[in-house]
């Protein structure tokens, strides 16, 4: 690359990049861009660096039930903060198991988000979440759900002359919880071979699933998606073994999921269903545990 | 082509560096500033020897561009010490056996020297996780883990 952009607000990167933004990358931590960079895997000219932007978007807040995340919060922000630790556990689980705690100072939602690579842990709790993400640009906001932002491998629904600049959801009431799993060939440093996130809600008395979104990663076209068919057959369920050994089932059915190096789409489906029944049931018992402790 | 200032604090002392726009913060803080405890095991952010701290948290050097950088703090060994005498951290990863070839000791330093500002008595599993992002291939690991330990046993 030949040209670096540092801006110093978010007004003035929105109107750099507003005319000729195609050509240019933008730069969150450089975690996942730089060895790409190196690699020559990607050959940008124009560099957009936010590391300037840290007073606009770096901030996470709540709104009511709204908890607002800036593109620029860290993994490392996210795991030591106390709104997530709760029911947002699946932040934690993930955060725990994102890179190694050097890359946790470093790698940020939006570059998370941006990046859209197989391996990126956010995206699918986002999707259980039901999140939706703030593009800005010259123009103003533009809201993507995330569900809808991955288009395909690397590819996000970014035009050329916007920025991510948050991302929210809403917080999962007291009958509720979140859980996420990866798996991969140990516990540290590791690409996943496949990761899960799910939100679980019971319903009044607690024996039946009243709502429930489970996202995946690599699924057809290497993208994360929502498991709609299994988390239709699991929805007003009681969770019992022949439900979810059902629910197996109808996930094995749904999901395309792809082979390659690191392991054979077989593995991964087999993976799947065993970390399907192990999220409901870590879900289910939390939100009892919650009702008893009062919390 | 260097075409860009680059104005930042390393180990406290103000510097001024003409820089290109591909240079990585370990290709200044190696080749132009000659500090060369950060080491390039990997360069692809797997080994964690590039370790210095930015603002006051530990970061990949090999993963950072120079010019992010710009009017920020960068810590390396050089600066955590007085230059002279082991500090009482590096002596007991000396006395342990916790440096051996030293080719990841800078950076472990890094790690152990964060977690300890930040924890009091950490536990095994708290500095197993501190240094599960930092490959050592000869020591396996155990007297690191012992010699933190070890550091606050001293000052207690």
């Amino acid at each position: 690359m030949t040209e670096v952009l540092m801006p110093n607000t978010l007004a003035e990167a929105l109107s750099m990049i507003s005319k000729d933004g195609h050509d240019v990358l933008i730069l969150g931590s450089g975690s996942d861009v730089i060895p790409r960079i190196r690699e020559r895997e990607i050959e940008p000219k124009k560099v957009l660096d936010l590391s300037g932007l840290g007073s606009e978007l770096n901030y996470i807040r709540t709104e009511g039930k709204v908890i607002r995340i800036g593109a620029l919060v860290t993994v490392r922000q996210i795991i030591d903060n106390e709104l997530f630790k709760g029911r947002l556990d699946a932040f934690l689980q993930a955060g725990r198991m994102f890179g190694g705690p050097q890359i946790r100072n470093m790698a940020t939602v939006g570059g998370n988000l941006g990046a859209a690579s197989s391996s990126e842990d956010l995206i699918p709790i986002f999707i259980a979440l039901d999140a939706r993400v703030k593009m800005a640009s010259i123009d103003g906001d533009r809201l993507v759900p995330v569900s809808k932002l991955v288009v395909a491998k690397r590819q996000i629904d970014r035009r050329p002359n916007e920025i991510i600049r948050e991302i929210y959801f809403e917080m999962p009431d007291e009958s509720s919880w979140t859980a996420f799993f990866k798996a991969g060939r140990r516990n540290s440093l590791i690409i996943d071979l496949i990761n899960m996130a799910m939100y679980l809600k019971l319903n009044i008395d607690g024996t039946k699933i009243e709502d429930i979104r489970i996202a995946l990663n690599r699924v057809r076209g290497k993208t994360p998606e929502r498991a709609y068919k299994t988390e239709e057959y699991l929805r007003g369920k009681r969770i019992e073994n022949e439900t979810i050994a059902r629910a197996q089932e109808v996930l094995d059915s749904e999901v395309q999921l792809s082979s390659d190096f690191r392991a054979s789409a077989e593995y991964r489906k087999s993976l799947d269903k065993v970390i399907l029944a192990r999220l409901i049931n870590n879900c289910r018992d939390r939100i009892v545990e919650g009702r008893r402790t009062g919390n | 082509m260097k075409d860009i200032l680059l104005e930042f604090k390393v180990n406290g002392q103000p510097k001024k560096v003409y820089v290109d726009p591909n240079d990585r913060l370990l290709d200044v803080l190696r080749d132009y500033l000659d500090i060369k405890s950060p080491k390039e095991g990997c360069g692809t952010g797997d080994c964690g020897l590039c370790t210095v701290t930015l603002d006051g948290k530990p970061v990949l050097s090999c993963l950072t561009f120079a010019f992010q950088a710009r009017g920020k703090e960068v810590t390396t060994v050089e600066g955590l010490g007085n230059g002279k005498e082991l500090s009482p951290m590096q002596q007991a990863l000396r006395d342990a056996g916790a440096a051996q070839c030293g080719f990841c000791t800078p950076a472990m330093e890094i790690m152990v020297t964060d977690l300890l500002k930040r924890v009091d008595n950490p536990t095994d599993s708290q500095i197993k996780e501190q240094i599960s992002g930092t490959l050592c291939r000869c020591t396996g690991y155990y007297p690191i883990v012992e010699a933190v330990k070890k550091i606050k046993e001293e000052e207690r």
